[in-house]
């Protein structure tokens, strides 16, 4: 057996993914505060270290880890981002994580409040999938990885007969995205409404499990000769995003960066790839500030409201 | 599996160092630089230019040659300061070639209109090069170019030998002696547009420069019969990659550094914002 690292949920006072040392710690209970992509898409990243003019790749410590009790949301969360960073120019760092990953997901029974991510069309996208029977799970694997991983620890499963169910497969939501057609909404007035209470905080980007736009800039040591180029994670929402030499910003107003977030996540991605980027999970709603509920603005457009 | 040596040793942020040979002051803002670099590259594509410590940023290739890359670059901020202090000999970093290209080798036999803005002239300087070299293969071709004031003309160089190929139209926001001016007259350089385009047969025109000249070119040539098929554009938004990750070129669906900067116009003009 290989020795990996996990990943997996933990409650202190947030939930969050972390590398556990403990079993015990591992909470499964409901889906985590924070989405699990800093561990591909990291909040630091260092493209290339320079010294004077001589430059060099970084070296990358990797650990081959399991990421464990990734819900459905965050899952396809990942499959998005492979989608930008291993097109056909791959991102280096992001490719060598995921090559050292195991998704281990946790299939959801029901959401809270928030989650819709029966509205937006979620793929099956995991290594293994475990369902909660209750008093036993049953696991399912969805690539070849991820048999083999069973087969190596293969001591700590049991082969059954037991059919995963539809009813296993299915997750009930609370909360609903009635249309995911809005380009004809681009122009409502009624945006306005909800972009006048946002703070342009970007907590939306941060706790996206899809959102992965960032700056490149300098670092440079204290000897002013050496340092390193890096990239760190950019939020649309905040004004200085596009903003060019000249000073002039595009997407100046409020409303129209609102709607840019929204926009990608409903429409653009899904002109590109074919996927509704957004994955339902709600965390851009359950951790605003001023809990701006964009869901509910479309099915009112919608619905004429 | 590759090995994470395989994988970052194609690593598309990590620049090379290429050398200036040639440099020179081409404005009193701008300056222009040859780089030794055989690159293979399109009319209209762009590179990434840095310093180590300073930073990236995105500079249009303004000339069309397997032999070496030049850059018009203003100096606007730190890096392009920064650039603006480099001279023969020294080095700097670089990555690309990046974006989308001129359609040239499917204009064959058109009638080429290039309208060019401040430092939008750069990289047309590049697909005007491009059309020298194979000059029998197009139909007319006129230039129209507009700058602030004489002073701040680019390429007076080659607008010397431009004028004896090419139909050649300049204009100046402001001249503070027009007697004495001969290169150009005062006015928009649409106002050279209007008075010198007919008609739209057999033509396809190609605008860079600021946002309202090209929206105002465009809304001229539309009124003289162009489709908007008719027209390419080069748009500008702030970059980071080059390569469609950072997003923060985004021009709705569109990303500027993948499906642009050369769009043709029917795939932006609704969301001009
Ligand atoms: C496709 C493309 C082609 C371009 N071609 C040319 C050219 O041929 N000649 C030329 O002089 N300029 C060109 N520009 C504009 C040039 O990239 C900016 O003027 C330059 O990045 C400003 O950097 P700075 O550090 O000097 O300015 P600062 O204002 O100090 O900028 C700080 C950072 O912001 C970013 N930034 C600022 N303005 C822009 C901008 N307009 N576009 C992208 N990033 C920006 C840069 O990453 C820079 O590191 C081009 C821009 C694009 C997008
Ligand atoms: S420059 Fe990064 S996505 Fe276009």
């Amino acid at each position: 057996m290989r020795r990996r690292d996990v990943v997996a949920p933990v409650k202190t006072d947030k939930s969050r993914f972390q590398r556990i040392e403990n079993p015990d710690d591992i909470w499964l209970d409901e889906n985590t505060d924070f989405p699990i992509k800093k561990f591909f898409f990291s909040n630091r990243e260092v493209l290339f270290e320079f010294s004077g003019n001589k430059v060099k790749n970084p070296s990358l410590e990797l650990k081959d880890t399991v990421y464990f009790g990734v819900r459905r949301c965050d899952l396809n969360g990942i499959m998005h981002q492979d989608m930008v960073f291993l097109d056909d120019n791959p991102d280096p760092f992001y490719k060598a994580r995921r090559d050292n990953s195991i998704l281990f997901g946790l299939h959801c029974k029901e959401g809270d409040e928030y989650c819709f991510c029966n509205s937006v069309g979620l793929k099956d996208f995991f290594d293994l999938m475990m369902y909660d029977k209750g008093n036993h799970y049953l696991i399912e694997s969805g690539t070849e990885k991820g048999l083999v991983f069973l087969d190596e620890f293969k001591k700590f499963f049991e082969e059954t007969a037991e059919m995963i169910s539809d009813n296993d497969r299915k997750i009930k939501n609370n909360k609903k995205l009635s249309t995911t057609n809005i380009k004809y909404m681009y122009g409502n007035e009624s945006w306005e409404d909800l972009a006048k209470t946002c703070l342009s905080c970007g907590a939306c980007n941060l706790l996206c499990p899809n959102c992965h736009c960032f700056t490149i800039q300098d670092e440079i040591d204290f000897d002013l000769k050496s340092g390193r180029r890096v990239r760190v994670p950019a939020a649309c929402q905040s004004k200085g995003f596009t903003r060019v030499a000249g000073d002039h910003i595009f997407r100046e107003t409020r409303v129209s960066r609102f709607k840019h977030r929204i926009y990608h996540q409903i429409q653009y991605f899904k002109e590109r790839h074919n996927e509704i980027f957004c994955t339902g999970c709600g965390r851009c709603i359950r951790g605003c500030p001023v809990r701006i509920d964009w869901v509910k603005k479309i099915n009112e457009i919608k619905d004429g409201n | 599996m590759a090995t994470k040596e395989e994988i970052i040793a194609r690593n598309p942020y990590l620049p090379e160092l290429k050398e200036i040979n040639y440099y020179k002051r081409e404005s009193p803002d701008s300056f222009t630089i040859r780089l030794k670099w055989k690159l293979n590259h399109g009319a209209g594509q762009f590179i990434f230019c840095s310093l180590p410590g300073i930073g990236e940023a995105p500079i249009s290739i303004c000339s069309y040659s397997p032999e070496y890359v030049e850059l018009n670059i203003r100096e606007v901020g730190n890096v392009t300061n920064a650039l603006a202090k480099l001279k023969k000999g020294d080095k700097l970093l670089v990555r690309g070639p990046y974006g989308t290209e001129y359609p040239l080798g499917a204009l064959k036999g058109k009638n080429i209109i290039i309208v060019g803005g401040g430092c939008g002239v750069a990289p047309l300087k590049g697909v005007i090069e491009y059309i020298e070299r194979k000059r029998e293969k197009f139909g007319d071709v006129s230039l129209f170019f507009g700058f602030r004031t004489p002073e701040f003309a680019l390429f007076s160089e080659q607008m010397k030998s431009w004028k004896k190929t090419f139909k050649l139209h300049i204009s100046f926001d402001k001249i503070e002696n027009p007697a004495t001016c001969t290169t150009g007259i005062q006015g928009f350089v649409t106002q050279l547009v209007d008075d010198n385009v007919k008609d739209s047969n057999n033509a396809v025109a190609v605008l860079c420069g600021p946002p309202i000249m090209i929206e105002k070119t465009a809304e001229l040539l539309e009124k003289k019969g162009f489709s908007d098929k008719q027209i390419y554009i080069s748009a500008e938004r702030l970059m980071y990659c080059g390569i469609g990750k950072c997003g923060r070129c985004m021009i709705h669906g569109k990303y500027t550094c993948l499906d642009g900067a050369v769009f043709r116009y029917d795939e932006l003009k609704e969301h001009m914002d």
